[in-house]
C-alpha cells in the first residue's frame, strides 16, 4: 500500500503513464466508503490534493463554466455567479450527502465514481456538460452524456485523469430538479431528475433508474413535439422506454417508475391538466 | 509506506507520521491521544467524527491523513481554549450544557463543531439554516430538540455566561414548580384533573425553537430545592469537550487488540476451523475457537441459556461469532481474522417464523421443538362469550420490523486479569450487575473476583442490557496473552450481533359494544426470536402484559410463540416487546372508532384505565392520569378543529402507551452469588436482595458528598436524576454532590437501566442514603441550634430547626409517603431565613471528629407480591406505571408517498418529574426515534440470510431535517409509590409514537399501512390498489346500472 503525491499535473501524469494502476484520490468520499477494508487493500493512490493550482480553479468564461476537477460541492454552493445561470448546479450540490460530504467531496469524483445514483451527474448532464480529460498522450473531450458505458463503466483511460467538467453558457428558461431520497439529508437516491430547456431544447435526465445516469430521449422528443399529458400513465407509458429500473434495498422498480411519470406529470413546465 | 506530513491541530503545528490508509480519524484518536472526535460508523453517515478543516466541517474518518499536508484542524478539545486562553466554554458548548443538547453525549463532539461552523457563517441562523447545516450529524437521544435551542439560543450566552447563568437561576425559581404540595396532589389524586406542564416552563423565557411554550399560573411556594429543578446535565462540561472517557477512548500499558470472526453462513454445522495461518501472521498473541472457550451456556434468562462465547459445532446466523484474535493492533488482529478458514456444512436457513414452525423444518437448538422458544398462553375471562356479545368485532393482522437500537457509540470492552487473579472489565453496558452475574456463571467464578468498568456510555436503548461476546472474548484473550485486550465492534458489527426489537405478527381481535366500551380482545403474536434466546421469553410475555395497563380489557386472551430463525437474536428494545403490539392495538381501536363514529380520543377516554386498579392480568395500577394527557393533547394539538377537516395528504392522529416504572424481579432468581453454586431454588414472590443500593460518603471537611451507586448512566440521565435526589435528601445543593456510579469496587450494586428502573429503584436508594446521613448529623446539628434532633431538618446547604422557623411541623394531609415522613413537610413553607441555622459542612466536621466517617446508606427492595399467581404473572409487574398520549401531524405527498413528520403534541403522566428538561429530553428523543422506527427503519436480510443494510445509510435514522417539531408537556401527577412521586418516562415514551404516526398517515391517505416501516412504496401501493378497487366498483356499478 502505497500514497503518492505528485505536486503538478504533469507529474501526475507521468506517474498515471507509467502505472495504470494507480488510483485517484481527490476527496475520498467515494473510494473510503467503497473501501471498508482500508489496511488489508494493497492500493496504490494518487493523491491528488497538491495539485490545487491546476485542478481547482472554478471559472465563468465567455462561452462555459468551467469546473476544475477539485471542485468541490461547496465550492459551487458560496460562488454567487452560478446562481443565475446553472441554478440546478446548487440544488443538487445542496442535496449531496450533508455539509460535511460538500466540503470534501468533487464533481469529478462523482463522475469518475459512476454511480447511478449519482447527483451531480444528472444536473450536469442536462446543462450539456463536457468531460475533460487528460494525459501524456493529450487532452481529449467527451460529452457527459456519453461517458457511461455501462454500470460502472466509463470512457476514461487507466492513465487519464478528469482535468475539468465544462457546462456551455446558454439561455435556459427551463431548470428543475427533483431528488427523491429515503430520508430529507443523507440518503441515497431512490429516483431523481433534471430538466432543462434552452437553446439546445429539453434535457430530461434521470439517475437511480438505469445501470448509469441516462438522457430520456424518448420523453425529450414528446417534450419538443408539444406533448400535453392527460395523466401520469402517458408520461409513464415514453419514459418507461428510456429507463431500466430494478428491484433493491432502497426501492422497487415499481415505485421507482412510477413516482418518475408522477415527478414529470405534476412538475411546473409540463403542459397539461395537472398545471392548468 | 509511512509519509510525513504537517499538521496544525488545534493551533498547534505538528509533524506527523501516517499511513496511507489512516484515517485522520486514527490519527487523531490513536497518534494524537485526542479522543474527543468518535468513531460510530467510520464511513461519512453519522458526523460524530466532524473535525473542522481549515474552519470548514469535515468527517475525519473520510479524510485520508496523507492528504492533509499544511492544513489546519480543529477538533473538540480546540474550541474551548481557544476563545479564551483557558478552558473555558465557548458560549455555544455552554449553550449545549444549559439547553439539554446532551445527552449520551457520543454526537455531541460533531454536532458542536457543526454548529460552530454554522455559526461563524452565520450568526445568526434561521431553523432551515440549523438543520441543513446538522443534517450529516445524526443523533439518536435527543430527538435534536435540546440541540435547536441551544443553536439558537446560543446569542444568550455570549457575554460571559451571565445570561446562562440567569436562565439557570431562573429554572431554580419559576420552574416547573407546580408539581410540588399536596394540594396538587390531592388535586390530581381526586378528581383526574391534571394541571398541565410544558416543556417550554424550563426557562424564562418563551422557547423559540420547536417547542412552543405554554406558561401557567404563578406556581406555589417550592417543596423541594433541587428535585423538580431543571438543572443542566452531571458530566455535561465534559461531553462538550470531548473530556469524557468513553470504553473505545481508554488505552491501558501494553494493551493490545481483539477481533472477532462471525459466520459468513446463517446455518451450519463447522467441519473444520484451521487457524495456523492467522496464528503465525506477524504481531498476532492468540487465536481462539470454540474448542477454547467454557463449555458452559450463558444467556440472559437462566432458563434458557443457549449461548456460548464462540460457536461450538453449529452456526446460527451470519455474524455469529466462531473465533477471535488478539493482535498488537487492530489492523493486524483484522488481518488475521482474514486468515482463519472455516468449513461449514449448510443446513437451510430459516428466515421467519412461520417457515421455522413448520413440521420439518431443521431445529436450530435441539431443545426447542418445532424451533419454538416458549409458548405464552394467558386466558383472562371468557373472550369467546365477550365476543359474542358484542355490538362489533374487527380482526386484522399487523406486521412490525426488524428495528435495531442504534446507539451512537458502538459496544467495547478491555478486559484485564489483576496478578491476584481479578478480573477488571472496561464495558460499555447498560447493566453491570448483569454483565458481572454472567461472566461470573461463564467463567465459574465469585463474582467477587470480577471488578466491572462502566465508563461513559454513549447511549444503550436495551442494545447493551446484557454481557455481549466482547466482554467474554476480551476475557479470554486476556487470560491468553497476559495483557490488556481493547475489543471494538464495528458498526457493521452492531448489526451482526443484533439484539434489536423483536419482530411480531400479530393478529388482533377486538370487540367493543356499542358506544366503543372494550368488552373483550384477543391476540395471537409470533415473535421473530432470531438464533437464541437472549431476552425473548420475557419478550414474548411483555408482548401481552402491557396491553391491559392502559385500558380497561375484561376479558382478554394472549397467545404468543417466540420463534427461533436463523438472524441475529433479538433482545430488548425501549419499550420491550410493547411497541409494536401497542402500535397494532392503537390502529385496530383507532379503526373501530372510525367505523362506529365515535372520536379516536374519546373512545380512550370511554376505556381508559382508572387510578388505583389491578388489572385484568393482575397489576397493581396506582396513580394514573391517562385521561389527562388524553384530555391535554386534544386540546393542545387542536384535535377537534383538524381531525376529519384537513385537505387530502394532511392527517392527524393519536395515539397512547404507558410502560413500567422498573420491573418487580430480579432477572435471575436467589441471592447474589455464583449461579452454579446456588441451590435450586423454588420463586418466591418477593425479591430476595435490594435492586438498588447506595451509599454516600461526606468528606472530612463536610464539603462533598461522594454519592456511590451502580446505577447505569447511558446518556438517560440518571447520574443527574440520582444526585438532585441524593441532594434532596442530605439538603446541600447538587453542586456539591459526587456521583460514582461506574466501577463496582466501589457502586454497590444496582440491576441497571434497563425496565425504566433507576429514577424509581435508585432514586429510592440515594435519599435513603441521604436521610441516612442526615439522621446522624441531626444530633450535632440540634446540639449546635439548641433543640432537640427531631426538631432539625436540613435544607439548602444549612440545618435549621423548626420551631426556629416558628412553624409547627404540618400535618401531613394523608399523605403518608417517604419524603413526607422523613423531612416533615417544612418545605411547603418557604424557609424565611430569619434564623441563619448553622453551616451543614460544620456539622459534619463536628460528627466526623467524634465518629470518623460520615457515611449512609440506602436500599430499595419493589413491593413484596407483586403479580398474580398465574404463568408468566411476573412480567409486567412494577411498582408503579407511566402513561402518555401523542398527537401526531403529518404530510404525506401524494405523488411519491413521501411522508413528513411535521408535529408532535405528547403530555405524560410520569409522576411528579425530578427534572423536567431531563424528561422532555426523553421524550423527545422518544418520538424521533420511534416515528423513525414507525416510517423508515428496517433491518433487511437476503435470501441466505445476511443483512442487506448494515450501516447508517441503508438502515435509515432520521437525521435533525425528518425530526419534528416536538411539544412536550407533563400533567400534574404524583405517585406515593416513586421517589418524591416520580415514576418513569424513558420508556413510555415511546410506546405511543408509534399508533399516533400510523394512524396519521392513514387519515393523510385514506389507506392504513398495516406493516411496519409505513414506506412510501407501501403508501403508493396501496392507494394505487384503492384507487383500482374503487374503478372496479364504479365499473360494476355502471353494469349493473346498465344491465337494469
Ligand atoms: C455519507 C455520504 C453521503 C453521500 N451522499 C451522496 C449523495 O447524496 N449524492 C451523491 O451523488 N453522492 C453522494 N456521496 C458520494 C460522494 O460524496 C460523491 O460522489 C463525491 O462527489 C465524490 O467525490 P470525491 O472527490 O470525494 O471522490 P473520491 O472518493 O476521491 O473519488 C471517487 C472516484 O473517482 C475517482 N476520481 C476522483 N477524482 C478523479 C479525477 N480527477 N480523475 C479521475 N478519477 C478521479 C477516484 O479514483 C474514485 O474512483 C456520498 C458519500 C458519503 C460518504
Amino acid at each position: 500500500m502505497r500514497v503518492l503525491t505528485p505536486h503538478c499535473l504533469s507529474e501526475a501524469l507521468d506517474l498515471l503513464a507509467g502505472d495504470a494502476t494507480l488510483t485517484p484520490v481527490a476527496g475520498g468520499t467515494d473510494l473510503l466508503v467503497s473501501w471498508p477494508h482500508r489496511p488489508k487493500d494493497n492500493l496504490s493512490l494518487l493523491d491528488l490534493s497538491r495539485l490545487h493550482a491546476e485542478l481547482a480553479p472554478m471559472r465563468m468564461t465567455d462561452g462555459h463554466l468551467e469546473l476544475g476537477a477539485l471542485t468541490t460541492y461547496w465550492d459551487v454552493i458560496t460562488y454567487a455567479p452560478i446562481a443565475g445561470e446553472f441554478p440546478l448546479l446548487i440544488d443538487a450540490a445542496r442535496q449531496v450527502g450533508a455539509i460535511q460530504i460538500q466540503t470534501r467531496g468533487t464533481w469529478a469524483g462523482n463522475v469518475a465514481n459512476a454511480s447511478p445514483a449519482a447527483d451531480g451527474v444528472p444536473v450536469m448532464i442536462a446543462y450539456d456538460a463536457e468531460v475533460v480529460l487528460g494525459s501524456r498522450r493529450g487532452r481529449r473531450t467527451v460529452p457527459l452524456c456519453d461517458y457511461y458505458t455501462g454500470y460502472k463503466q466509463t470512457r476514461r483511460a487507466a492513465d487519464e485523469l478528469i482535468l475539468a467538467i465544462r457546462l456551455p453558457r446558454q439561455r435556459r428558461d427551463v431548470h428543475w430538479f427533483h431528488k427523491v431520497g429515503a430520508r430529507q439529508a443523507q440518503a441515497i437516491t431512490k429516483v431523481g431528475v433534471a430538466v432543462v430547456h434552452g437553446e439546445a431544447g429539453w434535457r430530461v435526465v434521470a439517475n437511480s433508474v438505469a445501470p448509469f445516469v441516462c438522457r430520456c430521449r424518448n420523453m425529450e422528443a414528446a417534450l419538443e413535439s408539444g406533448l400535453h399529458p392527460t395523466g401520469p400513465e402517458e408520461l409513464r407509458a415514453i419514459v418507461v422506454r428510456d429507463i431500466s429500473p430494478i428491484d433493491d434495498l432502497r426501492s422497487t422498480a415499481d415505485y421507482r417508475l412510477n413516482v418518475l411519470a408522477r415527478l414529470l406529470y405534476f412538475a411546473p413546465f409540463m403542459p397539461g391538466p395537472a398545471n392548468a | 509506506m509511512t509519509v510525513v506530513r504537517t499538521l496544525t491541530v488545534n493551533g498547534q503545528k505538528q509533524r506527523v507520521a501516517v499511513e496511507p490508509w489512516e484515517t485522520l480519524l486514527d490519527v487523531l484518536r490513536e497518534k494524537m491521544n485526542l479522543t474527543g472526535s468518535k468513531k460510530a460508523c467510520n464511513v461519512g453517515d453519522c458526523g460524530a467524527c466532524t473535525v473542522l478543516v481549515d474552519g470548514e466541517p469535515m468527517n475525519g474518518c473520510l479524510l485520508l491523513a496523507a492528504q492533509l499536508e499544511g492544513r489546519s484542524i480543529t477538533t473538540v478539545e480546540g474550541l474551548a481554549q481557544q476563545r479564551h486562553g483557558t478552558a473555558e466554554l465557548t458560549p455555544l458548548q455552554q449553550a449545549f450544557v444549559h439547553e439539554g443538547a446532551i445527552q449520551c453525549g457520543f454526537c455531541t463532539p460533531g454536532m458542536v463543531l457543526a454548529a460552530t461552523a454554522l455559526l461563524n457563517r452565520n450568526p445568526d441562523p434561521a431553523p432551515a439554516d440549523i438543520a441543513d447545516a446538522l443534517a450529516g450529524n445524526l443523533c439518536r437521544c435527543t430527538g435534536y430538540s435540546g440541540i435547536r435551542r441551544a443553536i439558537q439560543r446560543c446569542a444568550n450566552y455570549r457575554e460571559d455566561g451571565t445570561c446562562a447563568a440567569k436562565c439557570a437561576a431562573a429554572e431554580g425559581h419559576e420552574g416547573t414548580d407546580g408539581h410540588e404540595g399536596g394540594k396538587a396532589r390531592r388535586r390530581a389524586r381526586e378528581s383526574n384533573e391534571g394541571t398541565v406542564f410544558a416543556a417550554g416552563d424550563v426557562g424564562d423565557e418563551p422557547r423559540i425553537s420547536d417547542v412552543k411554550s405554554e406558561i401557567h399560573a404563578a406556581a406555589p411556594p417550592r417543596r423541594f430545592s433541587t428535585v423538580g429543578v431543571s438543572m443542566p446535565r452531571v458530566g455535561a462540561a465534559d461531553k462538550v469537550t470531548g473530556r469524557a472517557l468513553y470504553t473505545a477512548d481508554i488505552k491501558l500499558p501494553n494493551m493490545i487488540h481483539g477481533k472477532i470472526l462471525g459466520s459468513r453462513i446463517a446455518h451450519g454445522i463447522i467441519k473444520r476451523i484451521d487457524t495456523s495461518k492467522a496464528a503465525k501472521l506477524e504481531g498476532v498473541l492468540a487465536v481462539i475457537t470454540g474448542a477454547d472457550v467454557p463449555e458452559t451456556p450463558y444467556g440472559v434468562s437462566p432458563a434458557r441459556y443457549d449461548e456460548h462465547v464462540l460457536a461450538k459445532h453449529k452456526v446460527r446466523h451470519a455474524g455469529d461469532p466462531v473465533a477471535a484474535v488478539a493482535a498488537i493492533d487492530e489492523r493486524t488482529a483484522e488481518a488475521a481474522i482474514d486468515l482463519i478458514e472455516v468449513e461449514y456444512e449448510k443446513l437451510p436457513a430459516l428466515l421467519d417464523p412461520f417457515e421455522a414452525v413448520a413440521e420439518g423444518a431443521p431445529l436450530i437448538h435441539d431443545q426447542y421443538p418445532r424451533n419454538i422458544n416458549t409458548h405464552v398462553e394467558q386466558n383472562f375471562g371468557d373472550v369467546e362469550k365477550a365476543f359474542a356479545e358484542s355490538h362489533y368485532v374487527r380482526e386484522e393482522t399487523f406486521t412490525g420490523n426488524h428495528i435495531y437500537q442504534c446507539p451512537l457509540e458502538p459496544h467495547a470492552a478491555i478486559a484485564c486479569w489483576d496478578h491476584d487473579g481479578t478480573l477488571v472489565l472496561y464495558t460499555s453496558t447498560q447493566v453491570p450487575h448483569y454483565v458481572q452475574y454472567t461472566v461470573a456463571h461463564v467463567f465459574h467464578m465469585p463474582l467477587g473476583k470480577i471488578r466491572v468498568i462502566r465508563p461513559a456510555v454513549g447511549g444503550g436503548f436495551g442494545g447493551k442490557a446484557a454481557a455481549c461476546p466482547l466482554d467474554l472474548c476480551a476475557a479470554i484473550l486476556a487470560r491468553k496473552t497476559g495483557r490488556p485486550v481493547k475489543m471494538v465492534y464495528s458498526r457493521e458489527e452492531m448489526f451482526h450481533y443484533g439484539r434489536g426489537r423483536h419482530k411480531q405478527h400479530m393478529r388482533f381481535k377486538l370487540g367493543v359494544d356499542r358506544d366503543g366500551r372494550i368488552r373483550a380482545f384477543k391476540s395471537e403474536i409470533y415473535l421473530d426470536g432470531g438464533a437464541y434466546s437472549s431476552f425473548g421469553v420475557a419478550t414474548a410475555y411483555y408482548a401481552g402484559s402491557m396491553i391491559p395497563t392502559l385500558y380497561n380489557i375484561p376479558n382478554y386472551r394472549y397467545d404468543g410463540y417466540r420463534v427461533m430463525t436463523n438472524k441475529p437474536a433479538a433482545g430488548a428494545m425501549r419499550g420491550h416487546g410493547v411497541p409494536q403490539p401497542r402500535f397494532a392495538f392503537e390502529c385496530l381501536l383507532t379503526m373501530m372508532a372510525d367505523d362506529l363514529g365515535i372520536d379516536p380520543i374519546e373512545i380512550r377516554r370511554r376505556n381508559s384505565m382508572r387510578p388505583d386498579t389491578r388489572t385484568v392480568n393482575d397489576l397493581d395500577v396506582g396513580s394514573c392520569e391517562f385521561d389527562a394527557t388524553l384530555e391535554a393533547v386534544a386540546r393542545k394539538s387542536g384535535w377537534y378543529d383538524k381531525y376529519g377537516k384537513l385537505p387530502p395528504g394532511r392527517g392527524i392522529g393519536i395515539g397512547a402507551g404507558g410502560f413500567v416504572s422498573g420491573a418487580g424481579y430480579c432477572i435471575y432468581r436467589g441471592q447474589v452469588q455464583l449461579s452454579h453454586e446456588k441451590p435450586r431454588e423454588h420463586f418466591q414472590k418477593r425479591s430476595i436482595f435490594p435492586h438498588a443500593n447506595a451509599v454516600v460518603r461526606i468528606t472530612e471537611d463536610g464539603m462533598a458528598a461522594i454519592l456511590m451507586i451502580g446505577a447505569a448512566e447511558i446518556g438517560q440521565g440518571s447520574d443527574t436524576i440520582l444526585v438532585q435526589c441524593c441532594a434532596e435528601a442530605l439538603g446541600i445543593p447538587p453542586q456539591r454532590v459526587r456521583m460514582y456510579s461506574g466501577d463496582s469496587d466501589i457502586s454497590p450494586l444496582d440491576l441497571g437501566a434497563y425496565s425504566s428502573r433507576v429514577t424509581l429503584m435508585a432514586g429510592h436508594a440515594v435519599s435513603r442514603a441521604g436521610w441516612d446521613v442526615v439522621e446522624k448529623m441531626k444530633p450535632y446539628a440540634a446540639a449546635m441550634l439548641g433543640c432537640a434532633a427531631e426538631e432539625v431538618f436540613a435544607r439548602d446547604g444549612r440545618f435549621y430547626s423548626r420551631r426556629d422557623e416558628g412553624t409547627k411541623a404540618r400535618s401531613h394531609e394523608g399523605i403518608s409517603d417517604e419524603a413526607t415522613k422523613r423531612q416533615g413537610d417544612e418545605g411547603l413553607v418557604a424557609v424565611s431565613h430569619k434564623d441563619e441555622g448553622v453551616v451543614w459542612e460544620e456539622v459534619a466536621r463536628r460528627y466526623f471528629n467524634d465518629n470518623g466517617p460520615l457515611v449512609g446508606t440506602g436500599c430499595y427492595k419493589p413491593p413484596e407480591g407483586l403479580g398474580g399467581d398465574f404463568k408468566g404473572a411476573t412480567v409486567g409487574t412494577s411498582p408503579a406505571y407511566s402513561f402518555g398520549s401523542a398527537v401526531c401531524e403529518a404530510s404525506v405527498d401524494l405523488e411519491t408517498g413521501k411522508v413528513r413528520i411535521e408535529r408532535f403534541t405528547d403530555f405524560h403522566d410520569c409522576g411528579t418529574p425530578i427534572n423536567p428538561l431531563a424528561v422532555h429530553g426523553q421524550v423527545e428523543g422518544a418520538i424521533v426515534m420511534s416515528a423513525g422506527e414507525t416510517i423508515m427503519e428496517d433491518v433487511q436480510f437476503d435470501e441466505q440470510g445476511r443483512i442487506l443494510n448494515p450501516n447508517l445509510h441503508g438502515y435509515l435514522m432520521m437525521s435533525i431535517k425528518d425530526a419534528p417539531e416536538i411539544f412536550s408537556g407533563l400533567v400534574d401527577s404524583y405517585e406515593p409509590r416513586g421517589p418524591f412521586g416520580a415514576k418513569e418516562i424513558g420508556e413510555g415514551s415511546t410506546l405511543p409514537v408509534l399508533g399516533a404516526v400510523a394512524h396519521a398517515i392513514a387519515n393523510a391517505t385514506g389507506v392504513w399501512i398495516k406493516d411496519l416501516p409505513i414506506t412510501p412504496e407501501k403508501i403508493l401501493r396501496a392507494l394505487r390498489e384503492k384507487s383500482a378497487a374503487k374503478r372496479g366498483a364504479e365499473l360494476v356499478e355502471t353494469c349493473e346500472v346498465g344491465a337494469e
